[in-house]
Parts: C-alpha cells; sequence; structure tokens
C-alpha cells in the first residue's frame, strides 16, 4: 500500500461530488467532490507499491495547467491500467460538471 | 485440450520458458528468479497477435506482475476459472483455516451453484487452487467471474450480491459478456459502467450491446 499526495492549481470549484469506479482488481474508485478555489487537491491511495511515479506523470497531464475545476480526489487504486485511470478520471470529471 | 482462443483470466502452461515472449526491455530481475515454466501464465485481456497470446507473470508480491507473451502453439495446458470451481478444491484444502477466501468458497459456492450462474474463480484464489503454488494471502480478496452470454436478471443478481456480502472476505465479481467484462458492483448501481474490452476500457450504457459508438481510452 503506497499513499501519494499532489496538489496541482485550478479553476473555481467543481459543480458537485461524485462517486465513479468500484473496488476490485485492476480497478479504482475516484471520489470527488469541489475543492477550495483554485486548488486540486488529490490524495491516492495503491495497493502497487512504487507506482509514485507513474501517478505523478499521469496526473501532471490532466491537471498542471490548471484550466480544470477544483477538485478534491480521493482515489482508490487496486492496480488499475493507465487506460482505465485515465477513463475514470475523466468520468469523474464529467460528473462534477466539466465536460 | 480445447481449440478456441484462451480468454482473459484462463490459466495456461507452456511447454518451456523459451515459449515466452517478454519484448524488447526482456523479464523483470524477479520474474527471472521465480519464473519457471511449471508456472502457470494468466491470460491478459488484449488481442492475440500473429500466434501470439498476451499473458502475465506473477510474482509473490503484490506488485509482481509483469506482461509478456508465450506463442499460441507453445501452450500445453489450460484451466479455465470455471474448471477450477468445479475441481472443488477449496474443501480440505490445507490452508483452509488460515484464508478467508476459502472458507468463502464453501458458504458460497452452494448459492452461486443455486443461482445457476456459470461461475469461474480467477486472481490469487484461482491461481492458487489452479497450480498447487502459494499465492493467497490471509488480506486477499476473492475474484469471481460470471460467464453471461445473456444479461443478467437484475432484481436476482442484486439479491444474490446481497448475499454473497456476508461472506468473510470481500468478494469481486466480474461479469463476462461477449463484449468484454464488467463490475457486477458497478452495474448494479445503473449508469454507466466500464467495459473492459481486448482493445482496452470502454464507458458503456449496457455491457451487452456492441459498443461502436464508444471511445476507447488510449
Amino acid at each position: 500500500m503506497e499513499k501519494i499526495h499532489l496538489e496541482y492549481p485550478a479553476q473555481q470549484p467543481a459543480a458537485r461530488a461524485t462517486h465513479v469506479g468500484v473496488v476490485g482488481s485492476g480497478d479504482l474508485e475516484v471520489l470527488a467532490e469541489p475543492g477550495e478555489s483554485g486548488k486540486t487537491v488529490i490524495d491516492i491511495r495503491t495497493s502497487v507499491d512504487g507506482s509514485g511515479p507513474v501517478w505523478t506523470a499521469q496526473l501532471a497531464r490532466l491537471f498542471a495547467a490548471g484550466r480544470l475545476p477544483a477538485v478534491k480526489l480521493e482515489i482508490n487504486d487496486f492496480g488499475a491500467t493507465p487506460g482505465v485511470v485515465q477513463m475514470r478520471i475523466a468520468q469523474a470529471l464529467e460528473e462534477i460538471g466539466h465536460a | 485440450m480445447r481449440k478456441d482462443r484462451p480468454h482473459a483470466h484462463d490459466l495456461v502452461w507452456c511447454d518451456s520458458p523459451a515459449a515466452l515472449d517478454a519484448g524488447a526491455a526482456g523479464l523483470p530481475d524477479w520474474a527471472r528468479e521465480c519464473w519457471h515454466a511449471g508456472l502457470p501464465l494468466v491470460v491478459r485481456r488484449a488481442p492475440l497477435v500473429g500466434g501470439l497470446l498476451p499473458v502475465g507473470l506473477r510474482g509473490p508480491q503484490r506488485s509482481q506482475r509483469h506482461p509478456a507473451h508465450v506463442r499460441l502453439d507453445r501452450v500445453i495446458r489450460r484451466v479455465t476459472p470455471q474448471d477450477v470451481a468445479r475441481a472443488r478444491g477449496w474443501r480440505g484444502h490445507p490452508r483452509l483455516d488460515s484464508v478467508p477466501p476459502l472458507q468463502a468458497l464453501i458458504a458460497i459456492a452452494p448459492w452461486l451453484d443455486d443461482w445457476g450462474v456459470d461461475w469461474g474463480i480467477t486472481g490469487a484464489t484461482g491461481f492458487e487452487l489452479a497450480s498447487g503454488h502459494l499465492a493467497l494471502r490471509r488480506d486477499s480478496d476473492l475474484d469471481l467471474t460470471l460467464r453471461c452470454p445473456q444479461p443478467l436478471d437484475r432484481a436476482e443478481a442484486q439479491q444474490q450480491f446481497a448475499l454473497l456480502q456476508s461472506a468473510p472476505c470481500r468478494i469481486d465479481i466480474q461479469l463476462e459478456t461477449p463484449h468484454g467484462a464488467v463490475a457486477l458492483a458497478e452495474w448494479l448501481r445503473g449508469g454507466r459502467c466500464l467495459l473492459k474490452t481486448d482493445l482496452g476500457p470502454l464507458l458503456v450504457g449496457d455491457p451487452w450491446q456492441a459498443a461502436a459508438d464508444q471511445e476507447i481510452a488510449s
């Protein structure tokens, strides 16, 4: 079990909260709620030790530019592939009001 | 041996380590140290290209998983998750007292049989029961797969799902539809669900409908 904490610049808070994904091998669950204006905070708990750099790189591609609404994301990862991670985060962002 | 293409989660054995293609990067250190042809490979959900079957190697640690390919013509044995379930290997298993997923199977196998679904065992439990090699840990989940050519009855599935929550460990159930696999828990929640296909994950409304209009994640 590894814990990763990331923070990025962001826009106004997201419109609403959501919960996507499931607890289970090869998947992940994402709990998203509106964040503090201008700041996105992401906490990841992953079953894959040593996956910190992969997570950091993948999330930086999405969030580092600071163009997305401010969210607080809690991610519980059970060994999801990068494709599944990308789809689940996109699904969460869509549901909190960023299409 | 059956002649159809092995499916995701099937366990396959090859005749020699030379049948394994680990790609340009080769195998990681742990795999070179602990993998041998006596251990099964786990078929991955990916396309079969040029007679090369996508498989994964499994090491003793949770982080030790590595994708590779094996030449299909060098596969000498195959065990499906359904074969593992039918063999009832948890009965009288030497580790039954210490491993919750095996205890869970004692309780839930009759329920799944009564439900009438074509169920199988994957993950660490399937690996250990099929191969005799230790893979289960005290905190392992029980991973199950249900072959569902037709949609399940949702009310009945909901009832069975609730019953399965009383098992002594967490149970992860995937439904295998003609188009890919979806988590039972997510399908029961309603709305879109993530369908794992040979070409990658898709978000779909109905996992039993071909999802040509859906976007595949890179």
